[in-house]
């Protein structure tokens, strides 16, 4: 576990660090990622499924805040959507323009789980998502993730009747709305789905704020079971066809990848949970703090043994020193003077000045 | 001289004031009744605007029928059949932005509160000095 602290230490450090160019470089990724994906599985505009553009896009989406991805994702499937037919594109427009009016205008803060939730589910890990929003956000954050499950099954419905679109005719531009719509509103899978990652998003969130032990855990691991006896009742009702055993591997998945936001998140150790209970004037004060799990910063100790030959005396000299973060004991000049008597012995060099008291304890005798 | 306490503060304040402290005031510029106002304002803009971008896809979708029947049907009650929906998201979205807006604008205040404290804290830390 120490090594794993100081592994999430040393992490932290190299981010806080390069926060400037880390961040950059993760959205440029996130783009990248999603605009491919996009490319791949719509691709209907050949002149879009270009890896320069896509990756003049990614690189502008490094720079720009978060909700540029989201923006540029919308504007790719909608000019794909376009490339297929003129109505599927409207029907696309009218779906994002009331999901950004009605909904996404509530939190704006997670309009990036939009982008991250279809991204998911293309890569068979859906149910990431509403665990780790739980984890990480807050009851609206339901809102969004259900805005993503909701671009999710529009996607599939259009690649999914993609090709009888695409042999209608001009003049059956009617025909094509409707299949659209009929397909994203009859779509029971699509409300099972947005009904569990709601349930869980919102479970999740209200446990793992309770007072008690191990609520993250508690949280993570309630989360994914609610999740997945809503799949299935969802399933027993409106026959959904919900693979069962990519549920329960989807929902494992789920809990390995919270466990690790928790770890980098919420690391508290309870053993050593305390209670106390004070009062003012005004209120009675119960107070439950329990610590974070930290380690603390490791140190160096190095030993440089150098063979000595100065005049009649023939000796080695080792000199300790010991390395921190910011702390460099440097050895002062002629620091050897006055200790050559001890010949052919071996000699201990440390500067007794620039010592404190606690970094003493941790120095090795050699004598 | 270097003041530990006070430099602390004063980044906290400096992240807070950079972050989440940058939208508060902007919430917290306005009176309670004018800023919720503004915003139940936008959202019936935004149930207009949705409505009736649905309303016209509910048209297009069903184009035909709705051609064939428009002789026959009784336009006024139509109408009023519209605008009775209209009226029923208006008012469902309208207190839904309420609440929230609402809601909201009581989390900025108390954290502004917060750092108006803060404020306070560190101008008595200059005094001291």
């Amino acid at each position: 576990m120490t090594g794993l602290l100081e592994f999430r230490d040393k992490l932290k450090s190299i981010y806080s660090h390069n926060e400037v160019f880390i961040l950059p470089v993760v959205k440029f990724l996130v783009a990248l990622l999603t605009l491919g994906l996009i490319n791949s599985h719509m691709g209907y505009m050949t002149k879009l499924d270009n890896l320069a553009i896509v990756l003049i896009v990614a690189l502008m989406c490094s720079f720009l805040p978060k909700g540029a991805i989201v923006l540029f994702a919308a504007v790719f499937t909608l000019l794909h959507m376009y490339s297929l037919s003129i109505e599927v594109a409207l029907v696309g427009l009218v779906v994002y323009l009331l999901l950004f009016l009605l909904f996404l205008r509530f939190s704006p803060k997670d309009s990036l789980a939009v982008v991250i939730t279809p991204l998911l589910c293309v890569m068979q890990i859906p149910y990431v998502v509403p665990v780790a929003m739980g984890l990480l956000g807050t009851p609206v954050s339901a809102i969004t993730v259900s805005c993503g499950v909701i671009v999710y099954y529009l996607l599939v419905t259009i690649t999914g009747n993609a090709t009888a679109i695409s042999t209608m005719g001009e003049e059956e531009a009617i025909a094509k709305i409707r299949m659209i719509v009929d397909g994203l509103l009859d779509n029971k899978s699509m409300l099972v789905v947005i009904a569990s990652f709601a349930i869980t998003v919102i479970v999740v969130y209200l446990i793992r704020r309770m007072s008690i032990d191990y609520s993250w855990t508690i949280a993570i691991v309630a989360g994914a079971m609610i999740n997945l006896i809503v799949m299935l009742v969802g399933d027993l009702i409106y026959d959904t066809n919900v693979s069962i055993l990519n549920a329960v591997v989807g929902s494992v998945v789920a809990i390995a990848v919270a466990k690790v936001i928790e770890f980098f998140r919420f690391c508290v150790d309870y053993s050593r949970t305390e209670k106390v209970q004070f009062e003012d004037d005004e209120y009675y004060y119960y107070v439950k703090a329990v610590p974070k799990m930290t380690v603390a910063a490791q140190t160096k100790t190095v030993k440089r043994i150098n063979t000595q030959t100065r005049g009649d005396y023939y000796g080695r000299s080792v000199t300790t020193e010991r390395t921190g973060r910011s702390r460099n004991y440097q050895e002062p000049r002629g620091y050897n003077k006055g200790r050559e008597h001890l010949n052919g012995g071996r000699s201990m060099t440390i500067s007794s000045e620039q010592m404190t008291d606690d970094v003493q304890d941790d120095y090795e005798e050699i004598f | 001289m270097l003041n530990e306490e006070r430099v602390i503060l004063m980044t906290k304040m400096a992240s807070y004031e950079g972050n989440e402290g940058k939208k508060n005031m902007a919430i917290g510029k306005f009176f309670r009744s004018d800023y919720i106002g503004i915003q139940v304002l936008k959202s019936v803009l935004s149930v207009t605007i949705c409505y009736a971008v649905c309303f016209a896809l509910y048209i297009f979708y069903d184009f035909e029928v709705f051609m064939q029947d428009l002789y026959k049907m009784d336009l006024i009650a139509f109408a009023v059949q519209v605008l009775k929906y209209y009226g029923i998201a208006v008012v469902a979205y309208g207190l839904l932005s309420y609440v929230v807006y609402s809601w909201r604008y009581a989390k900025a205040k108390k954290s502004l509160k917060c750092y108006y404290n803060n404020l306070k804290k560190l101008y008595s830390l200059y005094q001291e000095q």
